[in-house]
Parts: C-alpha cells; sequence; structure tokens
C-alpha cells in the first residue's frame, strides 16, 4: 500500500448515475471534482454538477471513455490527484490503473495486479482453483480459432455458455444450445467483445441452466484486512444483464451465507485484495460455483450499502488516500434492500431500446427509498451508451415489506420522453416466483420472453385521454425538472 | 408537465401530463403511458419502425455493425441480413420471408435513424 495521501481533486472518468454518485461523495468529502465527458455528453446531472468539466473526445466511447491516454492526459491537465472510474467503461483495465499510476496520481479501486489476476476471467478461474475455490467445466485455453473454440463446446456438451475474457455486465456473452447455432454466437461474442472491452478473447464454460446468482461484497482497506458485506442475489437477468438486485439472498440459509462469504474473503485476501470487489457464484442444487470476479464498484452496490450501513463509495476513495475506515470486524445485515434498474427501453416492443429527449421526470422521495440518477428533464438519452438512466433502490425491514414499497415507488414514478422498463419491473415484483425467492437466472426467459402486451384503455380512459388532450397545447412542454407534482395536485375531495 | 384536473367516473382527480411533438404523455393509475395526441386514445405507433413484408428497417436509432445481406443474393426466412448495434447491444436484423436482396441501404459503421428501411426484400 501506497503512502497516505490526501487528495484536494478527484477526476471522474465515467458519465451517468455512477459518475452523481461518486460526485456526491466527493462533495461531502470535502473535494474537488472534475468530469471528463464526451462531446455529445454534455446534458447530463454529472456535467452540471461536476466544478470542472473537460472534453476528452468524440461520441464513441472507443474515442472517449474507453481511450486510456485521453483520461490520463485529462486528469493530468486539470492538476487531479486521483481518478475514480465508476464501473463498467476502464474500471477494469489494469493497463488504465498502470498508466494513472504512473502520471503520479492515484486509481481509486484495486491495483493493478488485482485487477490483472481477476479482470482477465481466465486466470482469475486459475487462481480460484489453485486456491480450492469451486469451479465450472470450461474451455480457457489461449487458442481462439474458430475449430478449436467448436471443438471443445463439442467436448464440454452443449449448453455452453461463451463469454468475453475481458467481459462482464452481459457484452460479449452468449449461451449456445446447440451446435447448429455455436459458430453465429461465438463471432457475435467476439465482436461484443472488442467494441466493449477492446479484447476479443474469449472463454467457454457448461452453461448451469438453473441456477441463481449470488455475489458476494467484500472490500480490502488500507491495512491489508479483508471484510464481507455478505451477498445480493441478481438472478433477474435478461440477456444476462441485471435488472433487479437485492440484499441479502431469500436464497441462503446461516450455513450456506457463512460459507460463501468465508469463499469470497479468502479468494480476495489470497490475492492482497485492495479497495471494493465483488465475487460472483452460481448456485445451483445447494452448490456453489465461481463464476468471476468483477475488480469494481458493482452497479447494485445500494442495496449492500442500505443493508450494512456503509458508504462504499467513500470507502473507496477513504482507502485509497491510505486513511483507515470506522467499519466492524464482521457485518450484520439490518432488514432487507432491493433494486430495479431503469432502462430506456418500450417494454411492449420486448426492450428496443428508447431515445430522445427527457421531457419530465418525478422521483416519488420517502422514508427507505433512493434514487440514482444520471438525468434530468432536458437531457437527450443517445444510442450511444448504455440503456441504464436511473436506479431506484428501496430498503425496508422485511423482504415482503421492501417489495411493496418498490412497487408503490415505481408507481408514483414519472418518466415522459422516453419509455422505460417500469411495467416489466411491476410484473416480475408480483410474480409468484419473485415473491417466493425462488427465481433462477433463467427466470426472466422462462416468463417474460414473449415481452409484454400493451394495455387496452377502457371506454372512460379514452374519454379521459380526449379530455386531456383537449386541455393541452402541443409544445407545452416547457420542461420542467423536479417540483413536486404532489403536494398541490392530490388533494382529497 | 402540468396537472391537469379531471372528471373520472364522478371523482375529481389531477392527471399529470404533457403534449409534445404529437405524443400525448400521461401518468395515470401508477402507469406512464404515452399516445398520439389527437386524442383517439391510440398507443402511440410511431415508435414502431413500420413492418411490411420484405422491408427491412431500423427498429431503433444506432449503428450498423455487419452487414451480411448481399445485393441480388437470395436469402431464407430467418437469415440475418444485417447487425446492428444501440446502447452498448447488439440486435440481428433477419429476413421475414424467402426472397432476393433487391436494395441494401446498409453500410458498417453507418448511424441509421428509427425507422431507416435498410434492406428490401422481393419474395421468390
Amino acid at each position: 500500500m501506497a503512502r497516505p495521501r490526501k487528495f484536494d481533486k478527484i477526476v471522474i472518468a465515467n458519465r451517468g448515475e455512477v459518475a452523481v454518485r461518486i460526485i456526491r461523495a466527493c462533495q461531502e468529502l470535502g473535494l474537488e471534482t472534475v468530469l471528463l465527458h464526451s462531446s455529445v455528453d454534455t446534458q447530463s446531472a454529472a456535467f452540471r454538477m461536476a466544478d470542472e468539466t473537460v472534453c476528452i473526445g468524440e461520441a464513441a466511447a472507443s474515442a472517449s471513455y474507453l481511450n486510456i491516454q485521453a483520461n490520463v492526459q485529462g486528469a493530468l491537465g486539470v492538476g487531479a490527484d486521483a481518478i475514480h472510474p465508476g464501473f463498467g467503461f476502464l474500471s477494469e483495465n489494469a493497463e488504465f490503473a498502470e498508466a494513472v499510476i504512473n502520471a503520479g496520481m492515484v486509481f481509486i479501486g484495486p491495483t493493478a495486479e488485482n485487477i490483472r489476476l481477476f479482470g482477465d476471467k481466465i486466470s482469475a478461474k486459475a487462481h480460484v482453483e489453485k486456491n480450492g475455490g469451486p469451479t465450472i467445466p470450461g474451455y480457457s485455453g489461449k487458442d481462439q480459432s474458430l475449430p478449436t473454440l467448436l471443438r471443445e463446446c463439442q467436448r464440454i456438451g452443449y449448453p455452453v455458455i461463451c463469454k468475453a475474457a475481458a467481459g462482464g455486465g452481459g457484452r460479449g456473452l452468449k449461451v449456445l444450445n446447440a451446435a447448429s447455432e455455436a459458430q453465429e454466437l461465438i463471432e457475435s461474442a467476439q465482436r461484443e467483445a472488442q467494441s466493449a472491452f477492446g479484447s476479443a478473447q474469449v472463454f467457454l464454460e457448461k452453461y448451469l441452466n438453473n441456477a441463481k446468482h449470488i455475489e458476494v461484497q467484500i472490500f480490502g482497506d488500507s491495512s491489508g484486512h479483508v471484510y464481507s458485506l455478505l451477498e445480493r442475489e441478481c438472478s433477474v437477468q435478461r440477456r444476462h444483464q441485471k435488472i433487479i438486485e437485492e440484499s441479502l439472498s431469500p436464497a441462503l440459509d446461516e450455513t450456506l451465507r457463512k460459507e460463501i462469504s468465508f469463499i469470497a474473503s479468502e479468494l480476495a485476501q489470497h490475492a492482497h485484495y485492495l479497495s471494493a470487489g465483488t465475487v460472483e457464484f452460481l448456485l445451483q442444487d445447494g452448490k456453489f460455483y465461481f463464476m468471476e470476479m468483477n475488480t469494481r464498484l458493482q452497479v447494485e452496490h445500494p442495496v449492500t450499502e442500505l443493508v450494512m450501513g456503509v458508504d462504499l463509495v467513500k470507502a473507496q476513495i477513504l482507502t485509497a488516500m491510505g486513511a483507515a475506515l470506522p467499519w466492524p470486524k464482521v457485518f450484520q445485515a439490518r432488514g432487507h434492500a432491493i433494486e430495479c434498474r431503469l432502462y430506456a427501453e418500450n417494454p411492449y416492443q420486448s426492450g428496443m431500446p428508447s431515445t430522445g429527449k427527457l421531457l419530465a421526470t418525478h422521483w416519488p422521495q420517502g422514508a427507505g427509498r433512493r434514487f440514482e440518477v444520471g438525468f434530468e428533464a432536458g437531457d437527450e438519452i443517445t444510442p450511444f451508451y448504455d440503456p441504464m438512466i436511473a436506479k431506484v433502490i428501496v430498503w425496508d425491514e422485511t423482504r415482503i415489506r421492501a417489495i411493496q414499497k418498490m412497487k408503490r415507488t415505481l408507481s408514483e414514478t414519472i418518466v415522459f420522453g422516453v419509455h422505460t422498463n417500469i411495467p416489466l419491473l411491476q410484473e416480475i415484483l408480483s410474480h409468484d416466483e419473485f415473491l417466493s425467492g425462488t427465481m433462477t437466472t433463467r427466470f426472466f426467459d422462462k416468463h417474460f420472453a414473449q415481452g409484454l402486451e400493451a394495455p387496452e384503455f377502457s371506454r372512460s380512459e379514452k374519454s379521459l385521454i380526449q379530455m386531456l388532450s383537449g386541455q393541452l397545447a402541443d409544445g407545452d412542454a416547457r420542461v420542467t425538472s423536479e417540483g413536486n407534482p404532489w403536494t398541490h395536485a392530490w388533494r382529497n375531495p | 408537465m402540468k396537472w391537469l384536473e379531471v372528471d373520472f367516473q364522478g371523482r375529481k382527480t389531477r392527471v399529470p401530463a404533457l403534449k409534445f411533438q404529437g405524443r400525448l404523455w400521461f401518468h395515470w393509475l401508477g402507469v406512464n403511458h404515452v399516445v398520439d395526441a389527437g386524442g383517439t386514445g391510440r398507443r402511440a405507433a410511431s415508435e414502431k419502425a413500420a413492418t411490411h413484408p420484405g422491408i427491412i428497417s431500423a427498429p431503433m436509432p444506432g449503428k450498423i455493425t455487419r452487414v451480411v445481406a448481399a445485393m441480388g443474393a437470395t436469402v431464407a426466412k430467418g437469415q440475418t441480413l444485417v447487425v446492428m448495434e444501440a446502447m452498448k447491444m447488439e440486435y440481428s436484423l433477419s429476413a421475414d420471408l424467402d426472397g432476393k436482396v433487391q436494395e441494401l441501404n446498409a453500410q458498417v459503421g453507418a448511424q441509421v435513424g428509427l425507422g431507416e428501411v435498410l434492406v428490401r426484400l422481393v419474395a421468390t
């Protein structure tokens, strides 16, 4: 661990809601913030909140958010002490971490060695096997030729999952159900991997088709101690992209919880892991299998924060400064937290991306409700980046109350201008399998693959629409940011 | 956004709503809706690229990442013609009938708008 060093100015090498999350943490710690952004990305909450902003390149992520030199130069130009990479983009790029350090700044996150070991899914698997951890049978060889990959698929036996070696977040990841579709899907995975992570290398694993996604939040502090902040469950996924996450998992008893928590902290401890990280497992028939370790802050970190009473982003910053954390040695969860990811997509057209100007939003505040929002009314949602526009997180005493709170919160949430997946989230939150906590990673495909039917309006609703339409002039969209409509809108007659 | 006072089945209620570029957005019984602003109650369909047999158009704004179809080529229903990317996900557009490629307007790397016709097929 480097010598303690106090920061004055931190650069955020990211965008959207996570950039806002990091800027807030910095502001609360009294640190100045600089946002690095692409040329098209000036309409966002983070852009308005940061003390300074620097344009580092064109819209395409490869020209800006994924460009190591542009990020490092941007940070050097403003005299930053440290860079927080958020998640996605360069957050798990060891070369970037090294470039930041070589330029005399601090990389807020794990060491470059940590990222290299775990960021490459193949060496990560080797590390787990060396330390006696449970892994899934597969192929992770250097030979990436199509004939070899196809032969290995045959050997492993379909269904096979093909993943980007440098990947995460569902990009460059395909399930191959039969030899007939293998070639096309492997090639597609390689293209997605190249475009999202700058490396086309993939690896193959036996696809566990009835498993739960369980992941453990771990954190290595500046003294070398590794904390376990217990698990999250993220089994509700579509195309391997998480939609709903919760902490703790409704599926684990205390024995399984202790087991998984121990395995995860051991893996991190043996790697001298620094800062926030997540060890992902599949759980099938009472047995855990290591899937991958994410060497970064996770999108779903807020659910852990709410049940553990911690601030993981501040902990990352303090750890990067070499400071101690005010944390207990052993964590115990309090209550239950759930996160829903709001995607700009049309739920009635099987999740087709929806882009456009956000015309109005309303995030209904309340006890135990938390909104992580990257864009405000008037901002343009572009096709260049991730479709996630916000996260809604709730906390309550029990799981069922948290679900009730989430449903109520989503029903009061207003987003005009782009479609969102809220109707789909509501369906999932009401599904028996989700309510019982028995869902697996196939839950979504099993029940929601057909997409949602748009509900028909009743006759009286149609006349309501006519009434509304008659009262409004087009272009009445004086774009209104927040403003709480309910205080004056709802008065019981 | 305005909060309009309306009578619904004999009860006064307020509905958040706005009209923009021919569409009416409103929040009703816990759900965000968008309809054609003409007041017909028709769900805004303009989002959806028109579907005509043999006409393959962009279902969303995005970038062309791969063009499989070739001018004049014979294709089978279900065969991938063009691959697009938007919001970092890939989408394959495939032939909706057995036919021949009559027109091809897709170039790798090009940004295309919603509803832009990329491929025209004639049935064989």
